[in-house]
């Protein structure tokens, strides 16, 4: 018990006095999730209002697809990645392995195919309504899936908060293809992890209340956007 | 301008569920063609086959001289008005009425000239900055009609436009799309499932049942001569009566109570024998007081609604419902011993096992 509040003492310190080390791994975490989850949007956006508008072979297989890959474990996707960018790999070429790099990569796999389950399930809804009134106005594809996105731009708003919040918290995907190494792979998610079992408590103990903070107020926001859009 | 014809069209979804079987009919040049049937029975599938919205899985559709059927529904020249709008949430009135103009690559000053004057028709000339969700429910509605005239198409679709709309403001709008397309003399089909708008607005009636055609014809005579039970009771307000009974003698019917029923045997054959269903319209019968001669069928009152123009009077007549409507300077019904009449010519006659009529004169297509 006393170890555990010394700890915290030494955590509120860090966060209050903006440590150097602390501030970078914050800053880090958001980077990577953040661009990791710009790019599925862009990426994964256009795709699932596609899934959704066009009718073609195998569609109904990408949705399913795309749909069982929600739960894709992160630590095999991690293992994925590795593999492609280890020097033996494919990319190895590229020697991406153990740069933030690799971590936006291995993310954005794993955010992708949430964006597209998201995206296609309200652009389905979307286009029952609108599809038909897209098609007479002479729509063509691209313009259809522009206007999909404007309409449901709210819903998008928190398909982009679930996915950065599941990109924030995530740490298996990332330890593996970021090593976690100190001042440039270092993450609040693989600190904690990291400086845990080392025992060292008190900046883990910092970025978990950072971590805390920031689901909770990306959930929050979430949830309270979802609410107000209802109406 | 351009007359639609539709030649044995049918339907079967994906899940193998066949909505419209073998449907035919013509739309002449600028009339208004009115789709009417209940709930489920293929209007809309029908509609959206026209519009390209769905795909042909038999038969053919012509817009003016072309054959549709493999048209994208930009090349065929049509224009619809949805259900729900559909007007797009993020874009003014403006946009939404120049949107499929700006995608048919239409100059700009010509856009401008073509909403700017579907405004004034529609009188939504102060409304053009707004978003739809910044206007009332008759407000969307003249945008969706709007939306649909700026593009000056071959045929305007309208899938059950006033059904989002209360009471008043459907009669209203019944009335101005009336206006709107004799004005345009846009050929046009209309679908809905109220019988009263359907009458009011067709110049030609199809009544449709199940995915089938029951009848086409203009609405007065599909009106005086139903082609089916289904039609008969479908078609008028309240719906016309039924008695069952079998032919006695030629122009005489026994009803199962032991009533007679005489009807007109000029107006179609029926055989001595045959099991019938006798049509009586609410507004044909009249109550008699008392039960005078002991054949005429008797009344058994239950309910007598007022309506100010007249009154509803409900009852059965042996075990089946019966509703008479009674003009307003008509006594109204004393008593409880009460019989109905109604002259000979103006009962109708259908088979008891198939439903067809026997005195309408009118061929079924
Ligand atoms: N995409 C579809 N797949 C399978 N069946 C369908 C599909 N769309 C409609 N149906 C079925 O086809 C039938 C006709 O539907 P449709 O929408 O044309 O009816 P409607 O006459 O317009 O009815 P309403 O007055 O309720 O709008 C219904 O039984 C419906 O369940
Ligand atoms: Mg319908």
């Amino acid at each position: 018990m006393h170890e555990v509040s010394r700890a915290l003492a030494l955590a509120l310190g860090l966060i209050g006095r903006g440590d150097q080390e602390f501030l970078s791994i914050v800053r880090l975490s958001l980077g990577v999730s953040l661009t990791a989850t710009l790019a599925a949007l862009v990426i994964g956006a256009p795709l699932g209002v596609a899934l959704a508008i066009s009718r073609f072979r195998g569609r109904a297989g990408l949705i399913l697809t795309s749909n069982a890959l929600l739960g894709l474990p992160p630590v095999v996707v991690g293992l994925c990645v590795y593999l492609a960018l280890s020097r033996s790999g494919p990319l190895g070429k590229f020697g991406l392995l153990f740069t933030p790099a690799a971590m936006v990569v291995a993310q954005l796999i794993l955010l992708t195919p949430i964006v597209i389950a998201l995206t296609h399930r309200m652009a389905a809804g979307l286009w029952g309504e609108y599809g038909g009134a897209l098609m007479v106005d002479g729509a063509s594809g691209p313009r259809s899936i522009a206007i999909i996105l404007a309409i449901g731009r709210a819903t998008m708003l928190t398909v982009f908060l679930a996915a950065f919040g599941r990109a924030i918290s995530e740490v298996g995907a990332i330890i593996v293809v970021g090593g976690n190494i100190r001042g440039y792979t270092r993450t609040m998610t693989t600190a904690i992890a990291l400086e845990t079992s080392k025992g060292e408590l008190a900046l883990a103990l910092a970025l978990g209340m950072v971590l805390i903070a920031l689901s909770f107020a990306v959930n929050a926001v979430a949830f309270l956007l979802a609410r107000a859009w209802r109406k | 301008m351009a007359s639609v014809v539709l030649n044995e069209v049918r339907k079967t979804y994906a899940g193998g569920f066949e909505a419209v079987k073998g449907v035919s009919f013509t739309v002449s040049d600028g009339g208004l063609c009115v789709l009417v049937g209940p709930s489920g029975c293929g209007k809309s599938t029908l509609l959206r086959m026209v519009a390209g919205l769905e795909t042909v899985s038999s038969g053919d559709i012509r817009i003016g001289e072309r054959r549709v059927n493999d048209l994208e529904p930009m090349a065929r020249d049509i224009a619809m008005v949805f259900q729900n709008y559909a007007l797009y949430p993020h874009m003014s009135v403006f946009d939404n009425m120049a949107y499929g103009l700006r995608n048919r690559g239409t100059p700009k000053p010509e856009i401008e000239k073509r909403v700017k004057e579907a405004a004034r028709i529609l009188e939504l000339d102060a409304l053009l900055e707004r978003k739809p969700r910044q206007l009332s429910g008759g407000q969307r509605q003249r945008v969706a009609m709007g939306r649909a005239i700026v593009r000056k198409p071959a045929a305007f679709l309208f899938d059950e436009p006033l059904s989002n709309l209360d009471a008043k403001l459907r009669v209203q709008m019944r009335i101005e799309i009336r206006k709107l397309q004799r004005e345009l003399k846009t050929t046009s089909i209309y679908v809905t499932h109220d019988q009263l708008e359907a009458m009011t607005l067709a110049d030609r009636l199809v009544v449709m049942n199940g995915g089938h055609m029951e009848q086409v014809g203009t609405a007065l005579d599909v009106f005086q001569n139903p082609a089916s039970v289904f039609v008969a009771g479908f078609i008028g307000s309240p719906p016309m009566n039924f008695l069952a009974g079998e032919v006695d003698t030629q122009g005489r019917l026994r009803l199962p109570d032991g009533a007679f029923l005489a009807f007109d045997p000029k107006r179609g054959e029926a055989q001595v024998g045959r099991k019938v269903l006798a049509g009586l319209r609410p507004e044909n019968v009249a109550l008699r007081n008392g039960v005078e001669d002991g054949a005429a069928p008797r009344f058994r009152l239950e309910l007598v609604e007022e309506l100010g123009m007249g009154r509803l009077v409900h009852g059965k007549v042996g075990e089946r419902p019966f509703t008479v409507a009674q003009g307003a300077s008509d006594p109204p019904p004393s008593g409880y011993s009460l019989s109905i009449g109604i002259e000979p010519a103006l009962v109708h006659l259908f088979d008891a096992a198939s439903g067809l009529s026997l005195t309408s004169a009118a061929p079924r297509r």
